[in-house]
């Protein structure tokens, strides 16, 4: 892709690997928080166009860590630019004293639990966008290619690759299995477990 | 600030996430996409999230050409039922009345949880309990009313256990039993080695049902050996506490070593990982080595040591070779 500015893949992987899969821990945490009126869709974007813009992330050795501080600092800057902040709504402030953790051993626990929960948030796409992304994704084929196979326009193929993404995103920051609450954050785990049951 | 809604940003973010999987954009679109972009500071991050995703789900690659998406579905409300309905009826006819939400916890007090090599996994019990199991290892959960009983069925676990007077937890492993009320202890299970438990905090009780001898009581910074068969005796020695703490390094993904051989160092890696550590130079491997390093990290480790014993590490495949 050609560098359109403040955009890279590189950091986009690093994001999907190392910040994604805490999201839901980072909602929770943020729910529980005093947001100065923002919300808390508001804070995570902010959150990760911070993450983008910043110079480097090779310093970043605990990256869960660092996107929660990252979006304490989005809700601070944010009460500080109003002009008038009332001392119930300033921030905790453990906002700036995020538990620093050892870089997780589980990581590649998480890895395969990941790969696991991936195919699930496959399974649970609606009907042709699981079509669509099955192939684009798991086959490889391109979208053109899909979209032959599939007897789609290509203009559709894209399109149900944006809504796959949606709810993919949905998925990541509200977790699939609780649907029905999609705006009740599940309870933060113990930090860096994958405990998971393998029936 | 435009009065974009967070939703709408992801929308549109998501559009472009697409535009971006189908190939790269055309100069007008580049110039529409930096306008998109600069419209609100939410944008990149949205785009970043989506890209994220978009990047992410290749993986799925990995999942491979026969992949059948409908194996991964969330089982049906329906099936869902039948199971609990089913588990309901064993219940009523094994005791009192426990209702569908005890039940339902009861069938998730069992289960087998399992790590490959190089991995560790902490295991939350619903009674309270966590168990962290170390690399290569395999345990068996099965909750009763009365008892909490776990089988290790190979190589390591952490049991953090909670306080229940009446219910006490107990672990097998092979032919030795071990008893706890509310502590916190390891227990290893390696092929050709005694059972090893080791208690951090509390007392267990560690014996072989099949023998019928006293128990016998290992206290907190305690080991004890459990060798198999019946004549085995079950011996217990105190170590300090800053060992205790250091035989529990694997929890953090790190292996500790003070004074141990590098042959027995290496040894130790093999239960991580699957890159052997060869040593060709016997001298060598019976040089002792101290100092905390990554678990699965065999070739890092081969390396510093090679530094630090004058020795040269060479990488080949599935291995590394330490020489002098």
């Amino acid at each position: 892709m050609a560098e359109v500015s403040g955009v890279s893949d590189e950091r986009a992987v690093w994001l999907g690997r190392f910040v994604l899969p805490h999201e839901l821990q980072l909602r929770a945490w943020l729910s529980r928080r005093s947001l100065g009126g923002l919300e808390i869709d508001d804070v995570i974007q902010e959150t990760y166009t911070r993450l983008f813009q910043a110079e480097s992330v090779a310093h970043v050795h605990d990256a869960k860590s660092y996107a929660f501080q990252v979006a304490g600092s989005v809700v601070i800057d944010h009460l500080r630019r109003r002009k008038v902040v009332s001392i119930s709504s300033m921030p905790d402030l453990d906002y700036l004293e995020v538990v620093s953790e050892e870089p997780s051993p589980e990581r590649q626990v998480i890895d395969r639990d990941e790969l696991t929960r991936l195919a699930q948030m496959i399974a649970r796409l609606p009907g042709k966008i699981r079509d669509v992304f099955t192939l684009r994704r798991v086959h490889g084929l391109s979208q053109r290619e899909v979209a032959a196979r599939l007897g789609l326009a290509e203009s559709t193929v894209e399109k149900h690759m944006a809504r796959g993404f949606l709810i993919l995103s949905e998925q990541y920051g509200h977790g699939g299995k609780t649907l029905s609450h999609p705006s009740n954050p599940k309870p933060v785990q113990r930090p860096g477990t994958t405990g998971k049951q393998e029936r | 600030m435009s009065a974009k809604t967070a939703h709408q940003i992801d929308l549109e973010a998501a559009e472009w996430a697409a535009r971006m999987d189908r190939g790269p954009l055309a100069p007008e679109q580049e110039a529409g996409f930096q306008a998109w972009l600069d419209g609100d500071a939410r944008c990149l991050g949205a785009y970043g999230r989506m890209r994220a995703i978009a990047l992410t789900s290749e993986r799925a690659r990995a999942l491979g050409p026969d992949f059948d998406p409908a194996s991964f579905e969330p089982p049906s409300r329906l099936a869902l039922d039948r199971r609990r309905t089913l588990q309901l009826g064993g219940a009523i006819a094994a005791s009192a009345l426990i209702g569908v939400t005890g039940t339902w916890q009861m069938l998730r007090h069992r289960g087998r949880f399992s790590t490959g090599k190089g991995e560790t996994k902490v295991v939350a019990l619903k009674d309270g309990s966590v168990v962290t199991l170390n690399t290569a290892s395999e345990i068996q959960v099965n909750y009763s009313d009365s008892l909490r009983s776990v089988e290790l069925v190979q190589g390591e676990a952490l049991f953090d256990v909670a306080k229940n007077k009446s219910r006490p937890f107990v672990v097998s492993a092979g032919d030795t039993d071990v008893r706890a009320v509310g502590t916190s202890f390891t227990v290893r299970k390696l092929e050709a080695a005694p059972v090893q438990v080791l208690v951090r905090e509390g007392v267990v009780e560690v014996f072989k049902p099949a023998i019928n001898a006293a128990p016998v009581r290992i206290a907190a910074n305690n080991m004890a050996l459990a060798p198999e068969g019946e004549s085995a005796v079950i011996a217990a020695r105190p170590i300090p506490a800053v060992q205790v703490n250091r035989q529990m390094a694997w929890q953090k993904g790190q292996i500790a070593f003070e004074g141990e051989s590098l042959a027995e160092a290496a040894a130790e890696f093999a239960r991580y990982s699957d890159t052997r550590i060869i040593i060709e130079d016997q001298a060598l491997a019976r040089e002792e080595i101290a100092g905390l390093f990554k678990a699965t990290d065999p070739v890092g480790f081969a390396q510093t040591i090679a530094i630090s014993l004058n020795a040269k590490a060479r990488i080949g495949e599935g291995e590394v070779r330490l020489a002098r």
